[in-house]
């Protein structure tokens, strides 16, 4: 693909953010906070009435989204801003945009967005392109 | 306390040590749970999936979730939100590799938001050595800490 200041990077797309992988990125993260565990101390909390997803997770939709738009590539830097929580059963969708592009690099503004409730995290990234 | 009124200072914990003791391997079982739980298969070259950047020096740094939130005078239990993370990867992770963490916290500054309240905002760089010393990686990660007592 050409690649264009401006342009589109195809999306990658979470049908619904799963509550047993939440289980599943305690153990890979080592870190058992009950937010993302159990929905009754989410609504103890006063953060609503599902669990809470990782943010790590988050941020590794996003790099699925740019290894899927750029094969091959390695990320160098990225970014992630996190502006929102995701949910049990969000419906996610990564994206992002071509800010800049020279012979072998690219970087890009990058989003994730919840169907219920707009962006969670945005950011930029620069990736080295395959040779 | 009203918004005109000082704030007492956020703990000094510039400088804190991060360093951890015991290296990390990303397993190839683990990395194919957690590419498969994000919605992709794993890579076939023996890399990991970039985010073990964030897993890989959270898990091996030297102190706990737990512990740097107490470093803070913070209770977990109180609930850190992550605010941003940052990476710079200087080569891809690897399957079976030995990973060691250096780091430090850079700094706890304390805030009012109009949304939480006071706040501290806890700034902490951590970076991933392989076996031979090269690093691998930096990150540097903000932590929102509420401070609802202070409010």
């Amino acid at each position: 693909m050409r690649l264009l200041v401006g342009n589109t990077l195809p999306e990658f797309t979470i049908e619904s953010v799963s509550a047993e992988a939440m289980k599943a990125w305690a153990v890979f993260l080592a870190d058992p906070n009950p937010i993302h565990l159990d929905p009754e101390v989410v609504k103890a909390k006063g953060l609503g009435d599902k669990v809470i997803n990782q943010g790590p997770a988050n941020v590794a939709y996003l790099m699925n989204m740019l290894m899927r738009a750029f094969p091959g590539a390695t990320i160098e830097t990225m970014e992630s801003r996190f502006v929102d929580n995701v949910y049990a059963e969000d419906h996610l969708t990564a994206g992002g945009t071509v800010t800049a592009a020279e012979p072998g690099q690219v970087a890009c503004d990058i989003w994730l967005r919840a169907a219920a409730r707009g962006i969670v995290i945005s950011g930029t990234a620069k990736l080295t392109l395959a040779s | 306390m009203s918004a005109t009124t000082e704030l007492p200072p956020a703990p000094d914990v510039a400088g804190t040590s991060l360093d951890g003791t015991e290296p990390y391997i990303i397993t190839a079982e683990q990395n194919a749970a957690l590419c498969r739980s994000t919605g992709i298969e794993p890579a076939s070259d023996g890399t990991a999936h970039p985010i073990y950047y964030y897993i890989a020096t959270q898990v091996a740094m030297g102190k706990t979730v737990a512990g740097v939130c107490a470093t803070c005078d913070f209770d977990v239990e109180d609930g850190p939100m992550m605010g941003s993370s940052g990476v710079h990867f200087f080569a891809p992770l690897h399957i079976g590799t030995p990973y060691r963490v250096t780091g430090e916290i850079l700094g706890l500054v304390r805030k009012r938001s109009r949304k939480l309240g006071v706040m501290d905002v806890l700034d902490y760089r951590l970076r991933l050595h392989d076996e031979t010393g090269r690093t691998v990686l930096e990150t540097t990660n903000v932590w929102v800490l509420p401070r609802k007592h202070l409010a």
